[in-house]
């Protein structure tokens, strides 16, 4: 399909784009900034604001003959119109003359300032955004200087206005542009902030329960072209022109979000620099110019007092801090002593250079690596994921996009806003699960099945499986696709519901040839940030993760707490010899440890991660490590030291290189190739923050794919046998189904003490007729027995939900990462 | 449960049928006529109630509610005196009409007369421009327009108001 194109010349430069080019964009490409206030690349324009008003003239064509009229010298003769044009709204067209330099557009600039200006506080000395405010930059650039509009008739109206409890608005400040509430409804379909009133008295509202009800409502105040949206995170927290961004990946889902850490000196941090606020840095391949407010919110915990910044042994019964040489050669002793007693339990928020560490670590001793996650599929995922050209942003019409098993919008809202988008330029998007989510809206097909029936459903698809008819329609549907790409989660089931339901989509792939070229293959929702990277190099969960502990002589656990997630894990963790545990806080799993090492946060340290995509890409040091921390992989290589095993610890980088001669996947892969950047569009950043928003350039690296594992036509190299199912039927209990929620009672959310309100709490939700059946109402507290543990849960009725089961989140203080059986009683009121 | 629906059931459902359910956004404007047929305003239950029927988020139905005019969020008087101040109407004497009424009546804009029956609006255009000093009068489920006005004419129309009132008063006691 080729693009028709259009040549026009803008100023002194002659352009070629693609036809239905706005005359903005045209001019941006050749480097002609026209000042815009209401426009956004990526939003719908509506020529609001009239800053981008230029002169466009356009061949004259001769009525008779159908042909452009030529001046004297043979050029075409050029008409301009008679009023200046929105450059905004206006698209390209062949022979089009733009004019950006004359008088008449620099006198309509200036006048247009001039009158955004008299309902404008000028507050700039006591506004977040002075420094890095499009107002202000062009006010300075095009505006008079001074203003006829007589100063006492400025409006005045409230200037902290709490929408919600995350962003605040001051009404002063707003030039009523209309970029968040297109934001809100175009780009995330939260339409919670619109307008009010109008002419003068027009202001901005929300009236969502909570306020500003949108898991993405930090990115308003980034494109917000004054000072109107602020957070309350950062609002008065610094100025722009104080702080260094230093560039890093986001590691609360495995979407892998582009961030910058922006830094500065602190007298109240005795001088220290602290990280002051969290923004998107552009990937057009990952999340374009866009984060969650999990993302930007959740980065207090590395300044927490509660961090852990010396090593503790147990003497005496006590935890008690030791020298790191005590520590590093009790630990090396008690390694080796081990032999193939040793078990490192890892979790998916370390990074590659970690788990490469901390692998041949343990492989050296003939010990056993494991992946703490509730969740399989890996060996699929690693096969027939995402490799080199893939992007969900190229994905659209004659594309076909599967979600199955998983809420996207609470577990990888990002992704949850590319497959939207993907489904809205028309690729064909399959939505299965056992009850709706909020990805049903944009499905071509959402199909539901029983609960714990997920792979089944799958099969279906494949027409493996007896399915009601709405499977066959969404078969037809998927035959002919061009490209297919399967995301599969943990919705309603465990490890081994996963695996069974990966495998299932792994065979759908196969079958119909979808994997081993771009755009094609299976994405796993995983829970961390880097359990993809895990699986690339061989970790996986143990099918029994109980009895594998149970029959650890010395277990390794790094940012792992399996005694915080679950008793019967604490019971078997407390037969082992030995328990050494690398974190950052003291988990309940460093309270029960012989040995703690403390360990450096993301932030404070060099490392890469592997995203769900298969992207591998770099996070770079923001903030000093506090004294006493070491990175995990200076730990594992310190720790070979001292068992005769030379790892690399010296640097990050050089951890990658063996990685990349070690693992087929990183073959070839490097720091240098991760840091390369692209040119993308739109162009952010830079000195005109007006065109994009505040979002940050990408000069430090866009990041890489892995190789591909299996190439197109391959097969993999073996298929497990029949799979077990998971619990489907609790008799006459409670069938209760985890989900996850993306502000949870995860270790790290807790330090944003802004979030507290928006965090899930242990709410079980069930159908009323189930409800019933259990002698439940609405809003009683009920207790739970499950997995062996007795648990409190506020019962919350829910007509959406298919009846037969219960619904309840991961990580609300209740151990649940698998359907359970469970007692329930209402608790008696005090 | 759906206060609005259940108090005019085939009100709305026979604006709901107007619209097929893809535009059922489109029947927003009527669903809200309805909603301050008896109060003479929008509660913010009833912003609720349409945000359900409409499937609209309950932002975007107080949005509508606020851009235009007739529709109202706050309680006032039983009519309401909606004078047109726009730049022609002004040239016209608008402003000095308007200061005069507040005078008169002893409110200012905004305000509703003690005994409840007043409430005077500064309101945009109201395309009577060469007719102006206007103001149009929303209420007992109707509008009409009084150009061509002065505060003494204005008057006699409030007084003709108040007798409409009391006459509907006592054929309802």
């Amino acid at each position: 399909m080729t693009m028709k194109m259009v040549t026009l010349r803008i100023d002194e430069h002659t352009v070629e784009v693609p036809a239905g080019t706005r005359v903005v964009d045209a001019a941006k490409k050749v480097g002609v900034d026209i000042p815009v206030f209401c426009y956004h690349p990526k939003l719908e324009s509506v020529g609001m604001c009239r800053m981008c008003l230029v002169e466009i003239g356009r061949p004259v064509v001769d009525r008779a003959s159908g042909k452009v009229v030529l001046e004297a010298d043979g050029s075409p003769k050029i008409q301009m119109a008679p009023k200046l044009e929105t450059a905004c709204t206006t698209p390209v067209s062949d022979g089009m003359l733009v004019v950006t330099t004359s008088e008449k557009v620099a006198a309509a600039r200036r006048e247009v300032v001039e009158f955004i200006l008299t309902s404008h506080p000028l507050d700039c000395p006591i506004c977040d955004k002075g420094g890095e405010c499009p107002l202000q930059n062009l006010t300075m650039a095009y505006g008079s200087g001074t203003s006829r509009f007589i100063f006492d008739e400025k409006m005045r109206s409230a200037k902290h206005v709490p929408l919600g409890e995350l962003i605040y608005l001051d009404r002063e400040r707003c030039i009523q542009c209309g970029r968040c509430v297109r934001f809100q409804h175009e780009v995330v379909d939260d339409p919670v902030l619109d307008f009010y009133q109008r002419g003068r008295a027009l202001e901005i509202i929300t009236r969502s329960e909570p306020g500003f009800d949108s898991v993405f409502s930090g990115n308003t105040t980034d494109i917000c072209p004054v000072g109107a949206l602020t957070t309350a995170d950062f609002r008065f927290g610094a100025r722009p022109w104080e702080m260094k961004p230093a560039a890093s990946i986001c590691a609360q889902c495995p979407v892998g979000c582009n961030i910058v850490y922006d830094v500065r000196r602190e007298a109240k941090s005795s001088g220290k620099p602290v990280i002051k606020r969290v923004m998107p840095r552009q990937n057009e391949s990952v999340n374009e110019v866009w984060i969650c407010d999990k993302g930007r919110f959740v980065h207090h915990y590395n300044e927490s007092a509660e961090r852990l910044t010396q090593p503790l042994m147990r003497v005496d019964g006590e935890l008690t801090p030791v020298s790191w040489q005590q520590a590093l050669e009790t630990a090396a002793a008690k390694l080796k002593e081990a032999g193939k007693g040793l078990v490192t339990l890892a979790g998916g928020r370390l990074s590659n250079e970690d788990l490469f560490n901390l692998r041949e670590l343990t492989r050296a001793q003939g010990g056993t690596t494991l992946l703490h996650t509730h969740m399989g599929g890996g060996e699929w995922t690693r096969q027939l994921g995402l490799n080199q050209g893939s992007n969900l942003g190229s994905l659209g019409n004659g594309d076909a996009i599967v979600v199955i098993a998983s809420d996207l919008h609470q577990e990888a809202p990002l992704w949850w806003l590319r497959v939207k988008q993907a489904a809205q330029r028309g690729a064909t998007l399959i939505v299965l699960n056992a009850r709706p989510t909020r990805l049903d809206a944009y499905a071509a097909h959402a199909l539901r099945y029983q609960p714990g029936e997920a792979a089944q459903a799958v099969a279906g698809l494949m027409g493996n499986h007896k399915t009601p008819a709405a499977f066959q329609t969404a078969r037809e549907a998927l035959a002919g696709a061009a490209n297919l790409v399967v995301f599969f989660g943990s919705d309603g089931l465990g490890l081994t519901g996963t695996r069974a339901l990966a495998q299932t989509c792994a065979d759908l792939l196969m079958q119909s040839g979808h994997y081993g070229r771009p755009n094609n293959g299976l994405v796993g929702v995983w829970q961390h940030s880097n359990d993809q990277g895990a699986w690339e190099m061989g970790y996986a969960p143990a099918a029994d993760l109980v009895g594998s502990l149970k029959k650890a002589k010395v277990a390794l656990l790094a940012a792992a707490d399996p005694v915080g997630d679950e008793p019967a894990l604490a019971k078997a963790l407390a037969g082992a010899d030995f328990v050494i545990v690398q974190e950052m806080f003291l988990t309940a799993s460093a309270e029960k440890a012989d040995l703690v090492l403390p360990v450096a946060a993301i932030p404070e340290r060099e490392g890469s991660l592997t995203s769900g995509e298969r992207r591998a890409q770099r996070f770079y040091p923001a903030v000093p490590a506090p004294d006493g921390v070491r990175p995990d992989y200076t730990i594992a290589a310190q720790l070979g030291q001292r068992l005769g095993l030379e790892l690399e610890g010296r640097a990050a980088g050089l951890v990658f290189l063996r990685l990349a001669q070690s693992e087929p996947a990183f073959a070839g892969l490097s720091y240098q190739a991760l840091s390369t950047a692209e040119e993308q569009w739109p162009i952010v950043g830079r000195r005109d923050l007006y065109f994009g928003g505040t979002t940050y350039d990408n000069n430090q690296g866009m990041g890489t794919h892995l190789q591909p594992v299996l190439k197109a036509g391959e097969r993999p190299a073996a298929v497990a046998a029949a799979l077990d199912t998971e619990l489907m039927d609790a008799g006459d209990n409670l069938l209760v189904l985890p989900h996850t929620r993306l502000f949870d009672q995860g270790s790290l959310v807790r330090f944003s003490r802004l979030l507290v309100e928006r965090v899930a709490t242990a709410e079980l939700r069930l159908n009323p007729a189930t409800a019933k059946h259990f002698g439940l109402a609405e809003g009683v507290a009920a207790s739970l027995n499950l997995n062996g543990a007795d648990a409190s849960v506020i019962v919350r009725m829910d007509d959406a939900l298919p009846p037969g089961a219960a619904w309840l989140p991961r990580r609300v203080g209740v151990p649940l990462w698998a359907p359970a059986a469970a007692q329930v009683k209402v608790m008696e009121r005090d | 449960m759906n206060e609005l629906q259940k108090r005019y059931p085939e009100d709305v459902a026979a604006i709901l049928k107007k619209y097929p359910p893809e535009f059922r956004r489109s029947a927003i404007m009527p669903l809200l006529y309805l909603a301050q047929r008896q109060d003479g305003h929008v509660s913010g239950r009833s912003v609720t109630d349409i945000a359900e029927l409409t499937g609209l988020s309950t932002t975007d139905v107080t949005s509508v509610v606020g851009f235009y005019t007739l529709f109202h969020a706050e309680a006032g008087g039983r009519y309401r005196i909606q004078v047109c101040t726009d730049l022609p109407c002004a040239l016209r004497g608008a402003d000095d009409f308007l200061a005069l009424l507040q005078k008169e009546l002893g409110i200012s804009v905004g305000e509703t007369t003690p005994d409840g029956m007043f409430t005077i609006e500064e309101v945009k255009c109201l395309a009577a421009c060469h007719r102006a000093p206007m103001f149009q009068v929303q209420g007992d489920g109707d509008i009409t327009y009084h150009e061509h006005q002065t505060v003494e004419s204005a008057m006699q129309v409030l007084k003709g108001l108040r007798q409409q009132a009391q006459k509907s008063g006592k054929e309802a006691a």
